[in-house]
């Protein structure tokens, strides 16, 4: 009985000791979606509804951005706050006509993305992407870059760049904005619209060219695309 | 009661919508913004049918506006007795009567039935003959926002939480309006529960704000002339159905509806039509006139407003126009002259715009306010006795202005009652006391500003106040 008790306990130990077949987790890319592996890769878990079942959609209603979350939003993915030509923050000055509350007269957040929000908005990605663009092209150090970090240290013509390139600084990018990466079709729709701008941007009389645009263009598309603004 | 909704408004002329339609199809077609095609071919036309809402923030004193009472008959010594106190001879301001003012008769209007307040003015008083007095509501609340957003969508709200659309809204949502801008809320909130993006109010809490969202961007941030084309054209892309299924949904759609509204907008100049401190300008000399506006400085205020609501209307840029005019009525504290002079500031203002309107002659025929109906509100009352503080508390009982088209002239329906000025209870169909009759509720007035212009007050449940309608 002794003996029996003892060789348990030994085969308890010796399987309490093995070494963990557990991986470490390598550090996070920078941009990568997944930095903790998809715990959905078993057959164990509910596959998403048919879209069909549910009048063509997937998962919950998408909600806006509340003013505050949108003000984050904007410095994460642009890297620069809205200012005002009299140096006041932009989403501050219009932040009750945007929605926000002032617990006066309005007690609860209005989300609805209405003409003066859609307004405001494009003012705003308009000043972040236009100033954040023309800071770039004179930044050589793409680590100290926000939207132009996959472009090489020098660029000048952006039609040079391969089409590999364009394609990895707009997943880049929609994955900075949004969240989830372009694909398929719609990836080649945006590559696209960098071809036209950056071809474009050369046709132009000048030395500088104004290839700060291109990067604007999409900056601008992309902050005031639906995607953007909601969760 | 339900009844079928006539859009009387809508009556596209052929050419034009040949001309848009063609335009949207080319447009679609070759990949250009619908909404373009739109904005070239409207053209600016007042609304045949135009409303204003006017809020008094803060809760009014009834008997400074729209419900007064004789001094000589309601005394101080008989306040403890009639639990009311009118207060005047406190006000001590020679602008303001120390009587109930019983404007003067105007030529071919006949002899005024409708006494007004010392607050009102002998201004806004003199268009008697346009008006409607709506006493002895039932607010059934003494809170602000509860109030507020009652008169606002004619429901009752749960708890402080607005039920339905706004009145405007449920407005142009019927009548789907040519204008560029069907609906504006001005420093008020604005419901939509029931209709497209179309029907959604240009929401905006200044003046500054309002100028901004009519205003292109600056020349600064725009990109080159062909980026902006190229970028337009990527915008008005259509999506697959994956992008569908996964995208945005309603709120993509509503502000997909929005960014288009807003191109329309912004290609009309509409910006212009409000920059009443232009001094190049001889038409914005005749606005600072009229409104008393200077030519530098803020004009964000109440007078600056009216002129805002005037020029919405009379330039065709919106139908409906619900404004939050004058504020700082809450005045539980300190003097009547207080809450007297902040009333007037409005009234006034009201006075300059009803001026204005019906100075300016409609395109269909008529002046402009043979075709405006104007609501004038507040959340609640305040106490017909003055508390310890020298102020006034909520009141249940209210009153409505309503001035016009689609409503009888020169006539007050209902009435307070005489001691401690409570909800007097009518039969609604001919507006009689009756003690066995209804109360007057917001929703009343509200389902009576749809039938003045035959429109469905169904959304409100209960019979418009017939006597009223014109």
């Amino acid at each position: 009985m002794r003996r029996l008790v003892l060789t348990a306990a030994l085969l308890a130990l010796a399987s309490g000791c093995q070494k963990s077949e557990e991986k470490a987790t390598p550090p996070p890319l920078d941009g990568q979606l997944e930095p903790v592996p998809n715990p959905h890769t078993n057959d164990n878990y509910e596959p998403l509804p048919d879209p069909e079942a549910q009048g063509g959609s997937v998962g919950r209603a998408p909600r806006r951005l509340t003013v505050s979350q949108l003000d984050a939003a904007i410095l994460n993915a642009v890297g620069r706050r809205w200012v005002t030509p009299d140096g006041r923050d932009g989403i501050d000055v219009r932040a009750s006509s945007l929605g926000r509350a002032d617990f006066a007269l309005v007690s609860s957040e209005n989300t609805e993305p209405n003409l003066v929000f859609a307004k405001f908005l494009e003012d705003g990605a308009r000043y972040v992407c236009l100033e954040q663009s023309k800071a770039e092209i004179a930044q050589a150090d793409p680590a100290l870059r926000t939207l132009s970090r996959t472009l090489p240290g020098k660029w000048d013509d952006l039609r040079k760049l391969t089409d590999a390139q364009v394609r990895e600084f707009l997943v880049y990018n929609s994955t900075r904005f949004w969240g989830s990466p372009l694909t398929g079709d719609e990836l080649t729709k945006w590559v696209g619209l960098f071809t036209q701008a950056a071809t474009r941007v050369e046709t132009l009389a000048g030395t500088t060219k104004k290839r700060d645009q291109v990067l604007a263009l999409v900056c601008i598309a992309m902050l005031t695309d639906p995607r953007f603004i909601t969760y | 009661m339900k009844k079928n909704n006539r859009d009387e408004n809508f009556l596209p002329e052929r050419r034009t919508f040949l001309k848009a339609a063609a335009g949207f199809m080319g447009s679609t077609l070759l990949g250009g913004i619908p909404f373009r095609a739109f904005a070239q071919a409207a053209e600016l036309a007042p609304a045949d049918r135009c409303f204003v809402f006017v809020y008094f923030s803060g809760g009014w004193d009834q008997l400074l506006a729209f419900d007064p009472r004789d001094p000589d008959e309601f005394t101080a010594d008989r306040a403890s007795e009639t639990k009311i106190l009118p207060g005047y001879n406190l006000i001590n301001d020679s602008r303001f009567s120390s009587r109930p003012i019983l404007p003067d008769e105007r030529s071919g209007a006949g002899r005024p039935n409708i006494d007004f307040g010392p607050a009102v003015g002998e201004r806004l008083a003199s268009h008697y003959d346009l008006m409607t007095v709506v006493r002895g509501i039932n607010m059934n609340t003494l809170g602000h926002e509860v109030g507020y957003r009652y008169f606002l969508t004619g429901k009752l709200p749960i708890g402080s939480a607005a039920r339905g659309s706004s009145t405007a809204t449920e407005i142009v949502g019927q009548m789907k309006p040519r204008v560029p801008i069907a609906s504006i809320s001005y420093n008020v909130e604005s419901y939509n529960d029931r209709y497209g993006g179309y029907a959604n109010a240009l929401r905006v809490s200044r003046r500054d704000d309002l100028l901004l969202t009519l205003r292109p961007s600056a020349a600064s941030q725009q990109l080159d002339s062909e980026i902006e084309k190229q970028l337009v054209d990527f915008r008005g892309q259509p999506i697959n159905c994956e992008q569908a299924a996964y995208g945005t949904r309603g709120v993509g759609t509503t502000y997909s509806n929005s960014r288009d509204q807003m191109q329309q907008v912004l290609s009309q100049g509409l910006e212009k039509s409000f920059q009443f401190q232009d001094t190049t300008n001889p038409e914005m000399e005749a606005v600072r006139t009229r409104y008393g506006l200077a030519t530098t400085g803020s004009i964000d205020n109440e007078a600056g407003r009216a002129a805002t609501v005037a020029t919405a209307l009379k330039k065709g840029i919106a139908q409906c126009v619900t404004i939050n005019l004058t504020g700082g009525l809450d005045t539980h504290f300190g003097t009547q002259l207080t809450h007297a002079s902040n009333q007037r500031r409005g009234f006034d203002a009201l006075a300059s715009l009803v001026d204005d309107l019906r100075a300016s002659p409609h395109p269909s025929g008529g002046n402009f306010m043979d075709h405006t109906t104007i609501m004038v509100f507040s959340e609640f009352a305040r106490t017909p006795l003055i508390n310890a503080s020298g102020g006034r508390d909520h009141h249940l009982c209210s009153s409505a202005l309503l001035m016009g088209a689609g409503i009888k002239h020169n006539y007050v329906f209902g009435k307070s009652g005489d001691i401690g000025m409570s909800p007097g209870t009518f039969d609604l169909r001919t507006g009689a006391a009756d003690p066995n009759g209804s109360n007057i509720f917001p929703e009343h007035v509200i389902a009576t500003v749809l039938a003045s212009a035959g429109l469905d007050y169904s959304i409100t449940r209960v019979d418009p106040l017939r006597p009223i309608l014109a």
